[in-house]
């Protein structure tokens, strides 16, 4: 069992793989389908093969953690997706902090207490299937940061100082062993921010949720998810942030969609764009804007890339 | 002290800790390390609900499992408002994990028809789930055509490319394991008003007069 709870990139991921498996996000293949795109054209980039599988289901916990159906279906649901990726003897890497964490949890739980991957097992044995553990799970921010001096050298669109704010969502950061930086106060996305010739910036309420995990954004939106990204926003504008970045379709919904209501209600003014770790870093290593998918966004992006001279979209 | 608060919320008595009593809550075995709790209450300090609401308090929902004061919150509304970001997880010295045990703290509170209001929105969600082997696909033609417009345009599938199989094999997960008719029980029109019930031992000024 892995019981460090920081390793290095070189740790956990010793050799660059020549291809690996990318499990879909509903979210961000969906609402920011930019998301999508941006991970297989950088992950290209670095000669490294995406594969997909149409058999792969929705990883299903989101819906769990809304209670509206019991562990048994996502115990079930992830051993079957996990023994699709082990067919093809490659490392899962997700795109989402919710298709991780999971993903993780639930394998985790399925690994350690055999009474459930027994079950999971004997359900899902009806269609052949059969997950014995043997693929790793790994978030694509990980690969990012691994590949962090090849990243820097491949810069063709700096950033020019733009001043960027990492939003790193719960679902990566809340595992207890195995990630890449303190769970705390982590800065391994600034350090990429950086490499791309942008000013990272540290706000007061960096750390606070994107709050609409679990379906709070439906059912507490008022009273709690509107006031909590209030704060956060306010203080992200006061620090002079002009763009932020998600490792999670969901946290990028919430903080995206959410602006235009934070404005009307509290009388603000907040423009920020969200967008992915990987929509930025596509862009920096010149992947076509056309194939970045911003217009999804509902806070848009004209006038970053103006800055940026990109809006001749090249 | 006022009388009254002690009368209409009592305190644990010694003879309520009993071991183990934690397990009617913990079904699924998932929270072992419950009993490890010191009630240090560093999960409250970090929580992002507590700091805007401050009687929901994880410190004190966990005291109440582990003594069985199931009563309070079993019909409170405070169970209901974590984001799950795990933050307690984090920094808890014990490495209880909060959020799976919230979790099933929900699953008994719906057993006991509280808190529908709070897990009825998403009811048609996971329907629609059985039929696209995705979550939170748009139910509008038009919120589709725009999904296939994007992806369309940035060189993508117009649609993620989701199986027959897939779609079949996750609805059949949702019939094997009872959670179809899990879901289909959940009664829309049961939304039952629950109030705050972690007041206590809190000082308010709301209603002192100025001056």
């Amino acid at each position: 069992m892995q019981t460090e709870r920081v390793v290095n990139p070189e740790e956990k991921i010793p050799h660059i793989p020549k291809a690996v498996f990318l499990f879909r996000s509903c979210t961000g293949s969906l609402e920011y389908p930019g998301t999508e795109s941006a991970v297989r054209e950088t992950l290209k980039i670095f000669g490294i093969n995406s594969v997909m599988n149409a058999d792969q289901t929705c990883c299903s916990g989101y819906l769990l953690t809304c209670s509206v159906h019991k562990p048994e279906v996502s115990l079930a649901a992830t051993a079957r997706n996990l023994a699709i990726v082990e067919k093809t003897g490659l490392d899962t890497y997700t795109f989402c902090n919710g298709c991780y964490g999971y993903l993780s949890e639930l394998s985790h739980i399925l690994l350690y207490h055999s009474k459930y991957l027994a079950m999971a097992n004997e359900l899902i044995g009806r269609w052949g299937y059969r997950y014995e553990g043997r693929t790793t799970i790994y978030h694509i921010q990980e690969m990012w940061y691994r590949l962090k001096e090849r990243i820097a050298a491949g810069v063709m669109r700096p950033l020019k100082g733009l001043r960027v704010a990492a939003h790193y969502g719960c679902h990566y950061l809340s595992r207890q062993y195995g990630i890449f930086d303190d769970g705390g106060y982590p800065t391994f996305h600034e350090e990429l921010i950086e490499s791309l010739g942008g000013t990272p910036v540290f706000y007061k309420e960096r750390q606070l949720c994107c709050g609409y995990s679990v379906g709070r954004g439906f059912t507490h939106k008022e009273v709690l998810v509107q006031p909590h990204l209030h704060k956060k926003f306010k203080s992200a504008a006061e620090a002079g942030v002009q763009l932020m970045t998600t490792v999670c379709p969901g946290c990028n919904v919430a903080l995206d969609r959410e602006q235009p209501n934070l404005n009307k209600r509290y009388g603000e003014t907040f423009n920020i764009p969200v967008i992915d770790l990987a929509q930025v870093i596509a862009l920096a290593l010149g992947v076509p804007i056309s194939k970045l998918g911003f217009d999804a966004n509902t806070v848009a992006l004209d006038h970053i890339l103006k800055i940026l001279d990109y809006d001749k979209g090249i | 002290m006022q009388k009254r608060g002690l009368k209409s919320l009592p305190r644990e008595k010694d003879k309520d800790l009993k071991e183990n009593l934690y397990k009617n809550v913990d079904v699924y075995r998932l929270v072992d390390n419950l009993e490890r709790c010191m009630q240090c209450g560093k999960c409250v300090g970090f929580c992002p609900v507590a700091s805007l609401s401050p009687s929901y308090n994880s410190r004190q929902i966990i005291g109440d499992v582990l003594n069985g004061q199931q009563e309070r919150w079993l019909k409170s509304e405070e169970i209901w408002r974590c984001f799950w970001c795990a933050g307690c997880y984090t920094l808890c010295p014990v490495d209880i994990h909060f959020p799976l045990l919230i979790m099933q703290i929900r699953y008994r509170a719906i057993e006991n028809k509280y808190g529908l209001k709070y897990v009825a929105p998403f009811k048609r969600f996971a329907i629609a789930a059985w039929q696209d082997g995705l979550t939170f696909v748009p139910a509008s033609t038009k919120g589709r055509d725009r999904i296939r417009k994007i992806r369309t345009n940035i060189g993508l599938p117009p649609w993620p490319e989701v199986s027959q199989k897939a779609r079949e094999e996750y609805k059949a997960i949702f019939d094997l394991t009872g959670a179809r008719a899990f879901v289909e029980a959940i009664d829309e029109n049961d939304v039952k008003h629950l109030d705050l019930a972690y007041k206590e031992g809190r000082v308010t000024f709301a209603n002192r007069k100025s001056g």
